[in-house]
C-alpha cells in the first residue's frame, strides 16, 4: 500500500498549533530561581514547583557534587540487576525516618512511581475508587489496570461512602486513590476521613502528595503527618522534584509494601537507577528540611501575605490551602491574556484553563516560593491589581 | 464550521399556561378567548439579542425560516437583517403542520442546526420530521418542556447556541418526551419518550497533554458503554438481560446487532434477542423461566427518570422479582451532566421506599468507569 508512514506527525502538529493547544516551551536561562530569566527575560518566577527553593541551596549542591566525585555521574544500571548504590539505600533509611513510615522506597520520577505501582495493586475482579479532579499521571495508570474504577464528587466523603459500601458488595480488593494537594486548586484531601472510611470498609488508601511533601505538616513531612496519622496511608507517594528541589519518585509505608513494589514495579525493574548526583541531592534535601525549619516557615509567610493581598484587592483565589493560589478569572481568553501581560510586566505565571477547570472558572495558577522576598511580593502583587483593574477582573 | 442556521417559531406555544391550560394542543382558542397573549415571539427575539451580543462571528451565519410570526418577524426585530424566507404559511392562524412543512424545507437545504421557539409539543412535532437528521435547539416557551432539547432559560439557550457556533459544544442525544394531552389536562401527569433526537451536549474530554484535552465524541463514549455491557453479558452467562429504552441502549444493542426497539422492553439472553417489546405480562413469562435476570436501564436525559415513565412494564412486580441490585444503569457523562438525580417512580409505595433507602444509585459512565448518582423518589 502506497502510504506515508510518517505524515501524521506533521498532521497533529499542525492541528494542535492551529487550535493554540500546542505547548510552547519556555526556557530559563538561569536555574530554578525566585528571579528567573526566562526566555531571554528576568521574570518573579510564580509558576515553579521549587516551593523550598531548595534546587539552588547550597548544602544539595555540595550533595551532588560529593556523590558525583565519589560515584562517578551514572550508576550503572538498573536498581534490580548492578545499579543499586549503598548511596541510595541511605536515601531511602533516610525518608523512611522522616516520614515515620516503616519503609520508603525511591523510583526514577514520581510519574514511574504511579506507573510501576498503581497496576500492580489491583486487577479484575477489583475495583479503584478515586477522586473526580485526581492528577492525570494517577489516572493513566489507573485506565491500565484490569480492575473497575468507581468515580466519586471532589472530596465528597458521602459519595465516598456510598461508592465503597457497593464495592464491599462486588469486588476483592478496594483501593482508594487521592491527590494530597490537588494540584490545580491547591486545597488538601480529607486524608483522616478516607482512612476511617478505609478502615472500616477493608479498603487500600493510596496519596499521591506530589504538591504536599516538603509544604505541608510539621517540617513538610507531607499529607501523613499534617493529619496526624503518619504510617496508617497505605502508600504515600511522592516526589522529590518539586519542594524537594531535585528529582525523583518516592512511596513510603509499610516494609510489606515496599517488598512488594520492587518486585512487581516494572519501571523499578526494568528503567536505570538515579545518577548518585541525584541521591546525593536528596539526602541533602532531608537533611535541610530536618535542620532548617526556616524554608517551609518562609513559604508558608509567603503564602499567607500573598493570599491576604491578592483577597482583599478583590481577587478570587479559590479554595486552596496551600501555597497553590490559584486566581480565578473566569474566562479561558482573560486568564491567558492576564498571563500574556504579568509576563511583560516581569511576573511568570501560567494560565489554565477550559477543559482543565470549568469554563468560568479559568485561572493563573500561582505557585509561592520560600526565596522570593516581601519586595518581590509587593511587586508581583502590584502588577496583579493594576492589571486586574484593567481587565476588569476586580 | 457552524454555518446554516433555521428558525421556527410555534407562535401561540405557551399560551395555555398563564390562563390555566395545560398546553396548547387543539385548545388555542379557548385559550385566547380566556385572554392568553403570545409569548413565543417576545422569547425569540429576547433571545436572538441576547445571542447577538456576545456572537461577533454573526456574520459567518445564514438564517433562514418562514415568514411572519413563524421566525422572520422575530429575525428582524432582533435586527439580523440577511435572512432567507424558506416557508410561507398560507392561513393566519398557523398549526402544526406548518411547523412541519418548514421542517420539510429545512431537510432539503440541509442546516447545521434548527433553533425552535415552542414546549414539548413543538419538539416532538419538528423532531417527527427532522428525526436525527438536524440537530435541534428549543427555546422554552410553552407549558410542558421535559424534553432535553430546551435551554433551561431564554439566556442560557443563548448563550448554548453561541457556544455551539463556536465549536465548544457538540452535537449529541436529547430526548423527545411526550405526553397524553387528554390525560394530562384531567390531571393525571405522565410523561413517555417519545424519541431521540439530536441535540447540543457539553462534549466529554479526555486529557491527552498536559494541559492538552481532547472531546471525545458520544459515539466513543457510546462504544466504551457496549464493551462494558458485552462483557458484563460474558461473565453472566446464564443471566437474561432486559434492555430498556432510549438512546443509549438502542446504540449498544444495534452496536450488539440485536434488533432492539428504541422505546420498548427487549430481552437479550447470550447476546441473542429472545423478546421484542414486551408487555409486562411477557416478561413476568420469561421471569419464570429465567431465575436471574438483569435489567439495563438508561436516565432520561434531564428528568432522570430510570422507572415510572414509559415503562410501566417494569411493574412494581417485575422489578421485586428482578431485585433493586440487578438493575444496571448506564449514561454518558454528557447526559449525565444535565441529569443531577436518578428517578424513580414505580406506584408502588413500598418499591419506591426501597429506592429510596439505596439514596443512591452507581451508574456506569464508560468501560469499567462507574460514579454515584442521587436518586429522588418523591417525584411531585
Ligand atoms: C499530583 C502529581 N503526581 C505526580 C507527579 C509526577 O511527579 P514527577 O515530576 O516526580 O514525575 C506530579 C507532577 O507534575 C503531580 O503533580
Amino acid at each position: 500500500m502506497n502510504r506515508n508512514p510518517t505524515a501524521f506527525l506533521k498532521e497533529e502538529y499542525d492541528e494542535l498549533v492551529k487550535n493554540d493547544f500546542d505547548w510552547k516551551l519556555r526556557i530559563l536561562e538561569t536555574g530554578s530561581t525566585p528571579h528567573s530569566v526566562v526566555d531571554g527575560k528576568e521574570v518573579i518566577m510564580l509558576c515553579s514547583n521549587n516551593y523550598l527553593n531548595l534546587s539552588n541551596h547550597p548544602r544539595l549542591v555540595q550533595g551532588a557534587i560529593d556523590a558525583a566525585k565519589k560515584y562517578g555521574a551514572g550508576s550503572g544500571s538498573v536498581r534490580a540487576i548492578a545499579g543499586t548504590l549503598d548511596i541510595h539505600m541511605e536515601v531511602e533509611r533516610r525518608l523512611a525516618k522522616f516520614k515515620r513510615t516503616e519503609s520508603s522506597l525511591i523510583y526514577q520520577t514520581g510519574f514511574a512511581a504511579n506507573a510501576g505501582l498503581i497496576p500492580q495493586l489491583v486487577g479484575k475482579g477489583d475495583v479503584i475508587i478515586s477522586d473526580e479532579l485526581n492528577h492525570g499521571s494517577i489516572i493513566d495508570w489507573v485506565r491500565l489496570t484490569k480492575a473497575d474504577r468507581a468515580v466519586f464528587k471532589h472530596k465528597d466523603m458521602g459519595e465516598l461512602e456510598k461508592v465503597l459500601i457497593d464495592a464491599d458488595k462486588k469486588y476483592n480488593k478496594i483501593l482508594i486513590i487521592t491527590d494530597g494537594v490537588f494540584s490545580m486548586d491547591g486545597d488538601i484531601a480529607p486524608m483522616d476521613n478516607i482512612v476511617e472510611l478505609a478502615n472500616e470498609y477493608g479498603a487500600m488508601t493510596y496519596a499521591d502528595d506530589a504538591h504536599g511533601e516538603g509544604v505541608i505538616g510539621p517540617d513538610g513531612r507531607g499529607i501523613g503527618a499534617h493529619f496526624g496519622i503518619e504510617g496508617k496511608i497505605d502508600v504515600e507517594m511522592g516526589t522529590f522534584s518539586k519542594a524537594f528541589g531535585v528529582v525523583g519518585g518516592l512511596i513510603a509505608g509499610s516494609q510489606d509494601l515496599v517488598n512488594y513494589a520492587y518486585n512487581k514495579s516494572r519501571t523499578w525493574l526494568l528503567s536505570g537507577s538515579h545518577p548518585p548526583a541525584v541521591a546525593g541531592a536528596q539526602i541533602a534535601a532531608i537533611d535541610v528540611l530536618e535542620t532548617e525549619p526556616e524554608h517551609v516557615r518562609n513559604l508558608w509567610d509567603n503564602t499567607k501575605y500573598f493570599k491576604k493581598e491578592l483577597e482583599s484587592m478583590g481577587f478570587d483565589t479559590g479554595n486552596s490551602d496551600t501555597p497553590i493560589t490559584p486566581v480565578i478569572v473566569g474566562e479561558s481568553s482573560k486568564a491567558k491574556e492576564l498571563s500574556n501581560r504579568l509576563y511583560a510586566e516581569g511576573v511568570f505565571a501560567l494560565p489554565i484553563v477550559f477543559p482543565m477547570v470549568a469554563r468560568d472558572k479559568a485561572r493563573i495558577r500561582t505557585m509561592m516560593n520560600a526565596g522570593l522576598t516581601k519586595e518581590d511580593l509587593n511587586v508581583a502583587l502590584e502588577k496583579f491589581e493594576k492589571l486586574g483593574k484593567k481587565l476588569v477582573i476586580i | 464550521m457552524v454555518s446554516k442556521i433555521g428558525l421556527i417559531v410555534n407562535p401561540i406555544a405557551g399560551m395555555g399556561g398563564k390562563v390555566g391550560l395545560k398546553g396548547t394542543d387543539g385548545v388555542v382558542e379557548k385559550a385566547i378567548k380566556l385572554g392568553a397573549k403570545p409569548i413565543a415571539s417576545q422569547k425569540t427575539v429576547e433571545m436572538l439579542k441576547e445571542f447577538l451580543t456576545n456572537d461577533s462571528k454573526n456574520d459567518d451565519l445564514q438564517w433562514f425560516t418562514s415568514k411572519g410570526d413563524m421566525g422572520g418577524r422575530e429575525l428582524k426585530n432582533a435586527g439580523i437583517k440577511e435572512i432567507e424566507i424558506i416557508y410561507e404559511p398560507s392561513g393566519k392562524n398557523t398549526t402544526y403542520e406548518d411547523t412541519k412543512k418548514a421542517c420539510k424545507k429545512f431537510l432539503e437545504l440541509d442546516i447545521d442546526l434548527l433553533v425552535f421557539c415552542g414546549g414539548d409539543g413543538t419538539a416532538r412535532d419538528i423532531f417527527e420530521i427532522v428525526d436525527k437528521k438536524i440537530p435541534i435547539l428549543g427555546i422554552p416557551s410553552g407549558v410542558k418542556m421535559h424534553s432535553a432539547v430546551f435551554g433551561i432559560n431564554v439566556s442560557a439557550t443563548a448563550k448554548m447556541l453561541h457556544e455551539f457556533t463556536e465549536g465548544t459544544l457538540t452535537i449529541g442525544d436529547a430526548d423527545i418526551m411526550d405526553l397524553d394531552e387528554d390525560r394530562y389536562r384531567r390531571g393525571e401527569w405522565n410523561i413517555r419518550l417519545f424519541g431521540v433526537a439530536k441535540g447540543i451536549v457539553e462534549p466529554t474530554y479526555i486529557q491527552v497533554g498536559k494541559t492538552c484535552f481532547e472531546s471525545v465524541s458520544d459515539d466513543v463514549i457510546k462504544d466504551e458503554l457496549t464493551e462494558h455491557i458485552v462483557d458484563e453479558i460474558e461473565q453472566n452467562n446464564n443471566f437474561l438481560y432486559l434492555f430498556g429504552s432510549g438512546g443509549t441502549i438502542d446504540y449498544i444493542a444495534t452496536k450488539m446487532n440485536i434488533k432492539n426497539t428504541l422505546l420498548g422492553i427487549d430481552a437479550v439472553h447470550k447476546k441473542k434477542l429472545i423478546g421484542k417489546d414486551l408487555n409486562e405480562e411477557k416478561i413476568l413469562k420469561l421471569l419464570k423461566k429465567y431465575p436471574t435476570v438483569k435489567v439495563i436501564l438508561s436516565p432520561i436525559g434531564a428528568q432522570g427518570f430510570i422507572l415510572g415513565r414509559g415503562n410501566l412494564q417494569l411493574s412494581p412486580a417485575v422489578i421485586k422479582k428482578i431485585g433493586v441490585d440487578n438493575i444496571i444503569v448506564i449514561s454518558t457523562p454528557s447526559k449525565l451532566m444535565h441529569t443531577p438525580v436518578i428517578r424513580v417512580d414505580t406506584g408502588d409505595k413500598k418499591l419506591d421506599q426501597m429506592f429510596a433507602e439505596m439514596e443512591f444509585m452507581i451508574v456506569v459512565i464508560g468501560y469499567r468507569l462507574s460514579r454515584v448518582v442521587k436518586i429522588q423518589t418523591n417525584n411531585f
